[in-house]
């Protein structure tokens, strides 16, 4: 065994590593956010775009460079001088009259080789009108709709709610300087397994197992060698301390001021050199002990989830399994059996979830893969269950809207605007009816006569009137860069998504969250 | 054709979706807005806009800017193309790699967008002098690196000249990291500027040497060892090259020998880049969001047609959409914007000494134990001993012999915040 | 544009034009010419008109480093004080807190550096580390077992080497103030402490 280590050793000092192949050089500044399982992820998804405007390219692009599976753009339309003026993904003027799509398509496709793209020059509705059409749809991975007309995102909302097998929809809609996007999925779970969390693991200080109980009670302090005891890990020194309180309080925790001071006073008195780190580390750290684990508020909620079994025997911890544990402990010794516990704990912990799972859920059990519990296990702390709601459902709740435009005025002004635009430019294609009047009465319409509306709504109207058909570059670029962004938490699953519309306004330069 | 329309490409209803803000005003558009051809004759045939990098969000800075009618553009860029920027840097191709970004990028730029001139410069910032700038109406930074950004704002701050409105150029600076980025809108002299806001950066990780040296517990202490450590103690004087891949090679396999002899897991090629090169991941969507915002803070600056930022956005994407827009306010001791500033009146024949004489006693500054300097040179220091010997000989010298009239003098002493600016005038 | 020139409050507007050197070279102006040295600390500028290389002389008048002088070079980039200075030690010395290659372990030169410290802080804690050698931070490993385990050939090393002798093979450069120096007779006062110690070791 030690022969092959250092063999290894010396192989790995001698030969100079070769670098990474293309593919990862390429994805390198990505893989270091979602790692080769959200780019395999990725890799796999199909995204259907519904329209080749600017706003759509832009996501488009987002989405071909860091490489999803394959995309299509659907658009019935032809390209106009204005087109050939705001999309950068068509051939200027020379693309003027010629299908939106089938220009766009092409130039998105040299983004990356590794990307298919298909141009499909079909109008939306009509699609929506066949059988055939209504399920090609839904074989895609993702829906992303931008400034489609009223009815027809509402179809297509409903058609893609229907079914928990059916791909999520991003409805997305912009003018000027305003914008919003709402996604809407009907469930899906969700881990939350990046790197870049900010979420501190749990040490089981307060519940700890009995390997790590047993370790810091049986610490010697009066006799053991002062580099060993200024090398205590301070995690087995908090252990002991919230051990030896715990006895002189019944079992309780410090709570009050005082309580706490004197609790870390006791963690210091251990000290036998004024100099010793961990125990100041372990003071600092005290804060860990101030109340039991905390199994995120996120996760506990699951537990109440109506789908679910109960567990018919429940694990003596209230803790979740051990995620890998890196800490800033001392000594190489003291931290290598440090890390030795921490996983042994988190080994048996896996092996009784699967045994749980088994006895619970015997056909899941059977046919889930090892690997995925695996993960499943290790990121058990950033599991998060979303739950969507239907597009516009939010809408109907009109007193929740009348107290949400007091609560939350801006953002809640400028989704009732952009709603009642859309309302307007599905009634009549003559701008010149798109009036500060037209969509105040609207707004007010929507909301009902006895309420007083916020100065905000006609901060928000003002606007729209202003440009009520106009996809901005730097708006188009600025979503563009949104919905991706979205759309690859959502296909990588390792990020999370927004919940409710999320609405823009590029003169005060805010995003803001409704519904 | 309008006049608005008049350089040649342009074509009728080409900017049909700008135009529609800048023929009327807003709710919250400046009385001062002339709606119309006059703007747009601006923007489209007089504004001058430079764009500083041409990586992650000067690509996309330079597609908005021309898509939204900025016709004279300048890129910066130092770099040349690396196979790890195609996943974002959407103007460049796997046949570009190797070359310079500026110019690939401006290329690109006048193939796809015609009647858009954008004139590359390939080297560095610090390369151009004040004339430079002067020239530009606006400047968008799309950067990497703190040390560029805190040079091109103090040069903008300094060269904003108080009998000169054209001196003050709006500075609008752009970052991202992963799912985070920032944008922020700095006039020079009028808001905080970069240096003002300097200890809200992170800290870059560093790791005690001694952890590195003799109780490795992660990857990066590895990795640090071997670059920290071994690789000045091996290759002596020869410097580390972090974008030679042999030199990576050898980090790495050093870092992966000492990972195991410490029995440590994690260390990898990628790893070992990213923690030498202080590699930050990023994205194409991330870098739309941060340089979308940035050209559309240009745009209403050049235009007039909204309000602008006031004057930082910051965006966390990680877990929903979160951002936060404030103004972030200057800092009275900023030692590029702030401090004080005046102006002295003496006669030709004063000396140093008498000079500094005048500044201790004067009653409304009260300054201890000065120092001067002017640009680079030394007038007269007060400590360490080696300096103050090598800067006495001027305190005998005649002012005006050490600084021209109307030139600077920089003071600085225990007693004040940070440093103040003299200018003199010989009367 | 904008009018952002009429958002200039009128001010003293006309007198904020600011000399053209950059942040990091006042700060360092502002650093130096503000330093408060002990006379135990030098500054020696090779070239008296580039603030950003020199070397610091410490030449420690207590402690078991009494009688050494001790040369570190200063390196200072355009980033400060974002980024703290690179210092180094020049000479091979015997200290648990610096190597062999003149690598330095002091918290506020890597992971506790903050712009709000100074030249004059890295300077303090520099001597700092001469008056207490820090076993339990080793740069050199060997170095700090001595300390821990038998101060008094740790103590002996340490003259040992300031005189240029070898430490474990490594030949440490000659570095003392003076040969000369009054410390020479408390130099023997060690040694010969030490010789007592180990005998009475060797009679136990």
């Amino acid at each position: 065994m030690k022969m092959t280590e250092s063999q290894d050793i010396e192989q790995a000092t001698t030969a100079i590593a070769a670098q990474p192949d293309n593919k990862t050089r390429r994805y390198d500044r990505q893989l270091r956010l979602w790692a080769a399982s959200g780019q395999a992820a990725l890799e796999s998804s199909r995204v259907l775009v519904l329209s080749a405007s600017a706003t759509s390219t832009s996501i488009l692009k987002n989405l071909v460079l860091p490489g999803i599976g394959h995309f299509t753009l659907v658009d019935s339309t032809l390209v106009s001088p204005a087109d050939a003026g705001n999309n950068f993904f068509l051939n200027g003027r020379d693309s003027i009259g010629k299908s939106r799509a089938q220009e766009a398509v092409p130039l998105l496709r040299e983004l990356n080789e590794s990307v298919q793209g298909e141009a499909v020059v079909s109008d939306v509705k009509e699609l929506l009108s066949s059988d055939s059409g209504r399920e090609w749809i839904t074989g895609f991975s993702l829906v992303i709709a931008h400034n489609l007309a009223k009815p027809v995102v509402d179809d297509l909302a409903a058609l893609l709610w229907d079914d928990l097998a059916n791909p999520p929809l991003i409805v997305v809609n912009s003018a000027g300087f305003l914008a919003e996007f709402f996604i809407s999925i009907s469930r899906a779970l969700w881990y939350a397994a990046s790197p870049h969390t900010d979420a501190i693991p749990t040490l089981r200080i307060t519940r700890p197992f009995p390997a790590l109980l047993q370790w810091a009670r049986d610490l010697d302090l009066e006799n053991m060698d002062p580099t060993t005891h200024a090398h205590i890990p301070f995690v087995i020194i908090l252990v002991r301390a919230v051990d030896l309180w715990r006895r002189e309080h019944n079992g309780a925790l410090p709570t009050t001021m005082a309580e706490k001071r004197a609790f870390k006073e006791s963690v210091l008195a251990m000290k036998i050199k004024p100099d010793e780190e961990n125990f100041d580390e372990a003071e600092q750290q005290a804060w860990r002990v101030w109340s039991e684990p905390a199994v995120p508020s996120e996760i506990s909620a699951l537990f109440s989830l109506p789908e679910l079994q109960q567990p018919s025997t429940s694990s003596d911890t209230n803790a979740l399994p051990n995620p890998t544990f890196h800490a800033l402990l001392r000594t190489l010794s003291a931290y290598v059996r440090l890390q030795r516990v921490y996983r042994e704990q988190a080994a048996a912990e896996k092996t009784l979830f699967k045994e749980l799972l088994a006895q619970v859920y015997p056909e899941l059990a059977q046919k889930i893969d090892p690997d995925e519990v695996d993960t499943f296990v290790k990121n058990s702390h950033h599991v998060r269950v979303l739950r969507g709601r239907p597009w516009r459902a939010w809408d109907k709740e009109r007193d929740v809207v009348v107290s949400s435009l007091s609560a939350t005025p801006r953002e809640s002004a400028t989704h009732l605007a952009l709603s009642a635009l859309s309302t307007l430019l599905a009634q009549s294609s003559d701008i010149s009816e798109i009036t500060v009047d037209s969509l105040k009465k609207e707004v007010q319409s929507f909301v009902g006569p006895d309420v007083e509306l916020p100065e905000e709504v006609d901060t928000a109207i003002g606007e729209l009137a202003r440009a009520p058909t106009a996809d901005l570059p730097n708006m188009a670029a600025f979503l563009g860069g949104m919905v991706a962004q979205e759309a690859i938490k959502m296909i990588t699953q390792q990020y999370v998504p927004v919940c409710g519309y999320c609405v823009l306004d590029l003169v005060d330069s805010w995003t803001g969250i409704v519904g | 054709m309008t006049n608005g329309n008049a350089s040649s490409g342009d074509w009728e209803g080409r900017y049909f979706h700008v135009d529609q803000i800048l023929d009327r005003p807003g709710p919250r558009t400046d009385p001062s807005f002339l709606a119309g051809e006059e703007v747009k004759d601006f923007l489209r045939n007089k504004c001058k806009i430079l764009v500083i990098g041409a990586g992650g969000l000067g690509c996309e800075i330079l597609a908005n800017l021309a898509l939204s009618g900025f016709k004279d553009i300048h890129v910066i860029d130092m770099d040349t193309i690396d196979i790890s920027n195609l996943n974002r840097q959407f103007l460049f191709r796997q046949k570009d790699v190797g070359q310079p970004k500026a110019i690939v990028a401006a290329e690109f730029i006048m193939n796809r967008i015609p009647g858009v001139k954008v004139t590359p410069y390939y080297g560095k910032i610090q390369d151009k002098d004040d004339d430079y700038y002067m020239q530009f109406n606006l400047v968008i930074c799309g950067l990497d690196s703190v040390e560029a950004r805190r040079w091109i704002n103090a040069t903008l701050v300094n060269l904003v000249d108080p009998e000169n409105p054209e001196s003050l150029k709006p500075l609008i600076d752009g970052g991202t990291e992963g799912f985070k980025g920032q944008a922020r809108v700095i006039l020079p002299t009028v808001t905080s500027c970069y240096e003002c806001s300097l200890d809200m950066l992170n800290k870059p990780t560093a790791f005690p040497i001694c952890t590195i040296a003799n109780t490795p517990r992660l990857p990066e202490h590895c990795i640090e060892w071997a670059s920290v450590l071994e690789w000045p103690r091996v290759h002596g004087d020869q410097k580390l090259d972090t974008d030679d891949p042999e030199h990576i090679g050898w980090l790495y396999s050093i870092a992966s020998a000492r990972a195991k002899e410490f029995k440590i897991e994690g260390v990898s090629w990628s790893l070992t880049q990213g923690v030498v090169k202080n590699i930050i991941p990023a994205i194409a969507s991330t870098n739309a969001i941060i340089a979308a915002s940035c050209c559309n803070e240009a745009f209403k600056i050049a235009t007039s047609s909204a309000a602008y930022l006031n004057n930082y956005f910051m965006l966390i994407g990680t877990d929903g959409v979160y951002s936060y827009t404030f103004e972030h306010e200057r800092r009275e001791d900023c030692p590029v914007c702030g401090g004080e500033a005046l102006d002295v009146s003496i006669g030709k024949e004063w000396t140093v000494e008498r000079l500094i004489e005048m500044l201790v006693e004067k009653q409304d500054i009260q300054i201890k134990k000065p120092s001067l300097s002017s640009g680079a040179k030394h007038i007269y220091f007060q400590a360490p001993p080696q300096l103050e010997e090598a800067t006495r000989p001027n305190l005998e010298k005649m002012v005006s012999e050490l600084v021209p009239d109307g030139g600077e003098i920089t003071v600085t002493a225990s007693s004040l915040p940070f440093s103040l600016s003299l200018r003199v005038k010989y009367v | 544009m904008i009018k952002i020139w009429s958002m200039k409050k009128n001010e003293d507007a006309a007198a904020k034009k600011k000399p053209k050197t950059s942040a990091a070279q006042i700060r360092v102006q502002k650093d130096l010419t503000e330093l408060d040295l002990p006379s135990t600390m030098k500054t020696h500028f090779p070239d008296p008109a580039d603030l950003l290389n020199f070397t610091l002389t410490i030449t420690p008048d207590e402690g078991m480093y009494r009688g050494g002088a001790f040369v570190f070079s200063f390196v200072i980039n355009t980033n400060y004080p974002h980024e703290p200075p690179k210092v180094k030690c020049t000479q091979t010395i015997y200290h648990p807190n610096v190597d062999l290659e003149g690598n330095v372990c002091l918290n506020i030169l890597r992971e506790d550096w903050k712009p709000v410290l100074n030249l004059n802080s890295v300077m303090v804690g520099l001597q700092y580390l001469f008056l207490e050698p820090n076993a339990d931070d080793p740069l050199n490993k060997e170095a700090a077992e001595e300390l821990r385990k038998n101060r008094e050939q740790f103590i002996y090393n340490v003259k040992n080497s300031m005189r240029g002798g070898n430490i474990k093979g490594v030949h440490c450069e000659h570095a003392p103030q003076s040969p000369y120096s009054s410390h020479a007779l408390e130099l023997w006062h060690v040694v010969a402490a030490t010789w007592v110690a180990h005998s009475l070791e060797g009679a136990k």
